[in-house]
């Protein structure tokens, strides 16, 4: 072989810089970064101009420091909520402020999700329906939403739907449901969570392991007999005994609930309080009041005036568990509602009322500042971990149930509805990507049509599906920053308030932005650690 | 029309068109290339076996700059393949290279495939281009092609318009890497008959392939490769008859029993 | 899903005699599972209920529909025992009337349909009004205990839905830009769909045409035209401009034909950049805009220009994001980045952490002041997740970030921040803010399309390129981008179309759009409240739009797919 090799002049080491690929690369790294650093210091230094000399960055000590500009979040807000998952008042700080929006945020999409998820499932299903007026008019539905904007859709149902509703006392009662449409919003019934519910939960997952186990177990012993048992079943009715049995522990060791009499109405234990109320009417039994009032020998006046005189505070679940108890027993009665607990304590004490209905603790302490404490006594009621509270009309207001605002209502039907109509297409083409050929292996091995479903369609359709989910799941968080169109005071609604009262815009951008990437990433995150999950099973 | 670029002088031997020496490559930890010496003559046409996952593929595409070698040297037609970029492209201009895959752009038509590269790096005008393409889909067999789009032939013209594509560009060294391994068995043979033609042509031939009768009729050289390393370097006839290394039989055994 | 019919049907055999399996019609249709038949129970009770119900409010319709259902599913019946089924029957029974469940569902679903198209016919013109006229509209709507449409409301206010308040003398531009899109549009589809014109100079004409298009049309919808009394030099600082972009493109025409590298390359575009700079110099002020944009645009119109405007500005921009996300350039290496971030830690720890760590009081503070070693920690995971490739990094945060924040706060960000960002004393109208906007805001989403296509590209292509010669710029110019735009086109139109619905929110930012003419509407003392109206207008315009761009982007897709790929 020839030992003589090309020698050309110039070697490895003579390369010309600017016609080396490894320094060429490099060179256009780094002035791509002097780009972006001459112009980022471009733009602070336009900020400063702009809006430095107002005094956005400035320390108490009165230099000037980048960290200082979000001292103003400890200053008060000084505007009010409409409403708010937290305790909130306008003299609390700014920082304050923005978490209830972030919450209300939170709200609007964790609501939002699920419900979207189940109309946008079951839409999604009806398109694939055998029957053709349900599949079409799944088709409309989702053409429909999907092609006109969003926030259209929002302005009509706010203003041309829900503010169109009737005043209070025309309610709307849609199949004679319980649940009131009016100017109010919407008021349906709603669980009320009484503090032993957290016992009751615990039950729950006990109640769910226990299901998995027998499952786990029966299935065992399915292999090993090869007779099959009713496992679905066993493991359901194990679910439900264990739930019943919780909800009476929980029931019956649950002591936090009570009410304060004074001692002079001879009230000891609940069962009294009928002895007291009977003792003031013209009728022997309860259930005579009825024909009493019907035939006239009591007038409602009477009636009103002999009735268990209640006082409460607004909203509490407390209320709900008394309320319910008293009128299972038929007793008659009348609340007078008050916001805070101090409050309805003074209406009590200066006689409004002869039952004060609070949390036992809090009643203890409310008789300890009492004068004449001694007189009065606290009295334990039963409760339930769960209530629900139906919706009453009283007066001008609704009393119980679950509350919608206008705002809040139109922002969530519209963003479910919207979504729910890509949702549907996301299903549908999921289902439909499940090959029939998996379908008819399956039926070829014996599977039932459920386990047909569970076992070879819903696993493999779940793949397809969980991606596409993810972004409108996000597309939702996202177009929840639509609130501030309809008056609901998400994050960004009160960003945009905080923004133009303490001028610092700078920085309540930064602050959203930060807010809105972390709710993203977030979902993306739980999302595509779920994806991995039932990738990994696959396998 | 190409001469050596100012950037080279002319070489010692003339005829030398390749030169590797002690060529070596890493993927990551993985040693691909061990040191891979070859000098290859002008119209010189070799043959590369081996087993699977030797580094034949690697090599050949360590020559036309597709892929980095980390050490060792290589030179093409007296040019340094280095970071230097003006080498690497005057090296790309003069090496052809044709794909297992094909590669034909499948948003062009025949003819644009092939007059893309005599346009935008030979700078000729686009009736000097098509004339040439037309010119080389005429010797490859389908002229008739030329306005239709790549997926619309077969795999064995898809193959002679990617070799066509390449002649175009009138390389003075051809690169080809098991191109008729997504092919046909009658699909075979038109590509075949198209590459002994330019064998006989006096182009510079590197390629790889598992075609045993091409390797032993038309090689001048068959280069052996086993794990990164040249093990062989023969004739054919001694190649297939008198082997010097014990790999290179158990290969050839594989082979030709099979 | 064997059905009841079906079951009955196999018991009739050809002309044996009827036997009715009632044990398997129960089991087939009834007592399948529990769940099962839970479902029929409740359908049962829903479908009477509201027959029920839906017989007291609209006694005649009802009546006429439920006897039409009990005649058909009759009907059904009977030609599928005797097997003689027409048309109609073989439809109904296929598509209706397959088993219990739907034979109700189809019944509970034609009486809901009805009512809602019925409720929607009599509030849109049965009691609806549909004069100009406000005073008319009262009387005719307090003729009606619930009124219906006041349609008045929209017809009056057609124009301002349309271009609300775009001078009448200058319309003609507005008819002038549809007469030359729609011409454009029909010769582009002739010219492109014939063969003959491949490589014809008709269709690098056309092309040219539209690129210059966009600018064009910008220019005629705000009115630009010369200064008055400096027509003439305008003129001819225009000829001068003109000669001088022809002789560039002749000189780097031959440039880079004597003169192949991508240095050249480089160069001839930087002399292009100055020129346009130039020209802009030279025609500057010889030029006014007729119309304030802030004030002149809007409706309908100002929905379109905006959507257009930011897919269009959007795509060199997303083009380049998604490039740069994808780059495999040589990033600036390991011993570099630490160093520096070695230097700046050194230099804060310093400066900053010394005092800072002996004033703290707590460990809290102290772990604070700590802070310089972000430094380090960033460089690590810059090597690590980027391999030192700066633009990468930014390319991928400004695609993440933007994308992971709503559209809204993008455009108030836009409204409130340039001005802030900007120079002192520096203005810019809301509408160039809000597109400028609305552009940053889709290239981030048109970036990721357009990633998504250069991944579907196999390697082997990239390879080929290489190999025939071609350099970075014409591999991506030539090869690569042409495909992967072309597979992300149905992506791009559905971005586009999800574009003219998301310019809605502009509305919320001030500028009046379409919505933001509906909103007005309201307040007007000719039709104060009326909301309904407008916005059932607005509907049925951005439906119309995205699905007649949906669908016609669905057929050129399958068009396009025959024969090049
Ligand atoms: N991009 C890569 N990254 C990591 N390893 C690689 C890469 N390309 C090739 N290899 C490895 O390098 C070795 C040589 O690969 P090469 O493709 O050159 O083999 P080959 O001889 O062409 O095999 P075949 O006959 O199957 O084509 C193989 O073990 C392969 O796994
Ligand atoms: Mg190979």
């Amino acid at each position: 072989m020839a030992e003589l090799s090309p020698t050309p002049p110039k070697g490895q080491e003579s390369i010309p810089f600017w016609r080396d690929g490894r320094v060429i690369g490099v060179l256009a790294q780094i002035a791509f970064v002097v780009m972006v650093v001459l112009g980022t210091a471009w733009l602070l230094n336009n900020v400063n101009d702009n809006i430095g000399a107002l005094g956005s960055f400035r320390c108490a000590d009165g230099t000037e420091s980048f960290r200082c500009g979000f001292n103003f979040l400890s200053i008060d807000a000084q505007f009010d909520i409409s409403e708010s998952i937290i305790r909130y008042e306008p003299s609390d700080s700014y920082a304050r402020a923005l978490l209830v929006g972030a919450l209300n945020t939170l709200k609007v999409t964790v609501l939002g999700v699920i419900l979207a998820t189940i109309l946008g499932t079951l839409a999604g299903i009806a398109r694939l329906s055998t029957n053709w007026l349900v599949s079409n008019m799944a088709k409309w539905y989702v053409d429909f939403f999907r092609n006109t904007p969003l926030l259209l859709q929002l302005f009509f149902i706010y203003f041309g739907v829900i503010l169109l509703f009737p005043a209070i006392k025309d309610a709307i009662q849609p199949f004679g449901l319980p649940i009131f449409l009016s100017q109010r919003g919407i008021n349906m019934p709603g669980p009320v969570f009484m503090p032993s519910f957290s016992i009751w939960m615990a039950f729950l997952v006990l109640g769910i392991i226990q299901a998995q186990v027998t499952w786990l177990f029966l299935g065992r012993r399915e292999e090993q007999t090869g007779k099959s048992s009713n496992r679905g079943l066993w493991a359901f009715l194990s679910f439900v005994l264990v739930a019943v049995l919780g909800w009476y522990v929980a029931g019956g060791t649950a002591n936090s609930q009570g009410i304060m009499v004074t001692n002079a109405t001879r009230v000891r234990e609940f069962g009294d309080i009928e002895t007291l109320v009977l003792s003031r009417l013209p009728v022997s039994d309860l259930g005579d009041i009825d024909t009493a009032v019907a035939d006239g020998s009591l007038s409602t006046e009477a009636l009103t005036t002999a009735s268990l005189q209640i006082c409460a505070v607004k909203d509490a679940p407390s209320e709900v568990n008394f309320t319910s108890q008293l009128r299972r027993a038929g007793i008659p009665f009348v609340v007078n509602r008050t916001d805070r607990l101090n409050q309805a304590t003074e209406a009590y004490v200066a006689g409004d009322c002869e039952v004060l209905v609070a949390p036992q603790a809090a009643l203890a302490s409310e008789r300890s500042t009492l004068e004449n404490g001694a007189n009065h006594s606290v009295i334990a009621i039963a409760e339930t971990p769960v209530r629900i509270s139906v919706p009453r009309i009283e007066g001008l207001n609704f009393i119980g149930g679950i509350k919608l605002t206008p705002s809040f209502a139109a922002i969530l039907i519209g963003l479910v509805l919207y979504t729910g109509a890509f949702i549907a297409e996301i299903v549908r083409a999921g289902i439909q990507s499940v090959a029939k050929g998996q379908t008819e292996a399956a039926r070829a091995l014996g599977l039932s049509e459920s386990q047909r479903l569970r076992l070879v369609v819903l696993p493999q359709a779940m793949r397809v599906i969980i991606p596409p989910l993810t972004s409108q799941y996000l597309n939702l968080a996202k177009n929840s920053s639509l609130a501030i169109a309809v008056g609901f005071a998400d994050l960004w609604a009160i960003a945009y308030t905080t923004l133009n009262q303490s001028g610092r815009s700078v920085q309540v951008f930064m602050i959203v932005m930060a807010a809105y990437l972390t709710l993203s990433l977030s979902i993306s995150f739980m999302l595509n650690w779920y994806n991995r999950r039932i990738a990994l099973v696959e396998r | 029309m190409t001469t050596t670029k100012s950037s080279a002088t002319p070489l010692t031997k003339a005829e030398e068109v390749i030169v590797c020496k002690d060529v070596q490559k890493w993927y990551g930890d993985f040693h691909a290339l061990r040191g891979i010496s070859l000098t290859v003559k002008k119209g010189e046409v070799i043959v590369i076996l081996g087993p699977s996952g030797s580094g034949k593929s690697t090599f050949i595409r360590c020559i036309n700059r597709l892929e980095e070698h980390q050490q060792g040297e290589i030179s093409v037609e007296g040019t340094i393949l280095n970071y230097d970029v003006r080498n690497i492209a005057e090296i790309r201009r003069e090496v052809g290279m044709v794909f297992q895959q094909f590669n034909l752009f499948p948003h062009l038509t025949v003819l644009d495939n092939v007059t893309l590269a005599p346009i935008h790096v030979r700078k000729w005008s686009r009736d000097h281009a098509e004339d040439r393409a037309m010119h080389w889909l005429t010797r490859v067999g389908i002229p008739e092609q030329a306005n239709k789009y790549p997926g619309q032939l077969s795999g064995g013209q898809q193959q002679r318009v990617a070799i066509a594509r390449t002649l175009t560009m009138e390389p003075k060294i051809l690169l080809f890497d098991e191109p008729t391994s997504a092919l046909d068995p009658e699909m075979i043979k038109e590509v075949l008959d198209v590459m002994r033609d330019l064998a006989t042509e006096g182009y510079t031939i590197l390629a790889v392939t598992h075609e045993m009768g091409f390797a032993r009729t038309v090689a001048d050289r068959i280069i052996f490769m086993d794990a990164g390393q040249i093990v062989e370097e023969n004739t054919p006839e001694n190649f297939f008859t008198n082997p010097d290394n014990e790999r290179t039989k158990l290969f050839l055994n594989q082979i030709l029993h099979h | 899903m064997t059905t009841w019919i079906q079951s009955l049907q196999e018991r009739v055999g050809n002309g044996r005699e009827f036997h009715f399996d009632s044990g398997r019609f129960i089991r087939e249709n009834i007592t399948k599972s529990w769940l099962f038949t839970l479902w029929l129970i409740i359908l049962t009770y829903l479908t009477l209920a509201y027959t029920i119900s839906q017989f007291r409010s609209l006694p005649f319709t009802t009546g006429v529909l439920v006897l039409a259902w009990l005649l058909t599913v009759s009907l059904t019946v009977y030609n599928e025992i005797t097997r003689s089924h027409n048309t109609l029957t073989l439809w109904l029974r296929n598509n209706l009337y397959s088993s219990i469940t739907n034979t109700l569902l189809s019944l509970l679903l034609v009486l809901a349909i009805v009512a809602a198209v019925w409720g929607f016919i009599d509030y849109a013109f049965l009691r609806a009004s549909f004069t100009r006229v406000p005073e008319e509209a009262q009387a005719i709507l307090a003729q009606f205990d619930s009124p219906g449409a006041n349609w008045g409301a929209v017809l009056d206010n057609m124009r301002n839905l349309m271009v609300f308040r775009y001078p009448k003398e200058d319309s003609w531009r507005l008819w002038f830009v549809i007469l030359y899109m729609g011409a454009l549009l029909a010769a582009s589809t002739f010219v492109f769909s014939q063969e003959r014109f491949r490589r014809h100079r008709i269709r690098q004409a056309l092309t040219g045409i539209w690129l210059a298009t966009p600018v064009l049309t910008f220019m005629l919808l705000l009115g630009v035209k010369p200064v008055p009394g400096r027509t003439v030099d305008f003129l001819i600082r225009l000829l001068a401009v003109l000669a001088g972009l022809v002789a560039l493109f002749f000189l780097s025409r031959g440039l880079l034909k004597r003169f192949p590298s991508l240095i050249v390359s480089f160069l001839v575009t930087v002399l292009w950049a100055a020129a346009a700079v130039t020209a802009v110099y030279l025609l500057r002020g010889t030029l006014v805009a007729g119309l304030n944009p802030d004030i002149a645009w809007g409706g309908l119109l100002l929905t379109l220009i905006i959507a257009v405007f930011a897919i269009v500005a959007s795509f060199p921009l997303g083009v380049l994001l998604a490039l740069g996300r994808r780059s495999q350039i040589r990033g600036i290496p390991p011993w570099l980045t630490y160093s520096t971030a070695a230097v700046f830690t050194a230099y804060y720890l310093y400066t900053n952490t010394l005092p800072a760590f002996a004033a703290a009081t707590t460990i809290v503070q102290q772990l604070f002041s700590l802070w310089p070693l972000l430094f380090l920690v960033i460089a690590y995971l810059f090597q690590k997740y980027f391999k030192g490739n700066v633009v990468a990094l930014f390319c991928t945060f400004y695609i993440e970030g933007i994308r992971g924040v709503p559209l809204i706060t993008v455009l108030f960000m836009s409204i409130i921040l340039f001005p802030i960002l900007l120079p002192k004393g520096m203005e810019i109208l809301s509408t160039w803010r809000v597109m400028a906007a609305a552009a940053l805001f889709a290239a981030a989403y048109l970036a990721e399309n357009v990633r998504g296509g250069l991944q579907s590209i196999p390697k082997g292509q990239y390879e080929a390129a290489d190999a025939i010669g071609l350099n970075t710029f014409q591999k991506y110019r030539l090869i690569i981008l042409p495909q992967a735009i072309r597979t992300v086109i149905p992506a791009i139109v559905g971005q586009f179309i999800g574009l003219f619905k998301d310019t809605t929110l502009i509305a919320i930012v001030g500028l009046v759009e379409l919505l933001g003419v509906a909103n007005l509407i309201s307040a007007q003392t000719d039709w104060l409240g009326v909301r309904r109206e407008p916005y059932i207008f607005l509907m049925l315009i951005y439906f119309t739009g995205s699905w007649v761009m949906a669908t016609s982007s669905r057929r050129l897709e399958k068009r396009m797919g025959v024969g090049e790929r």
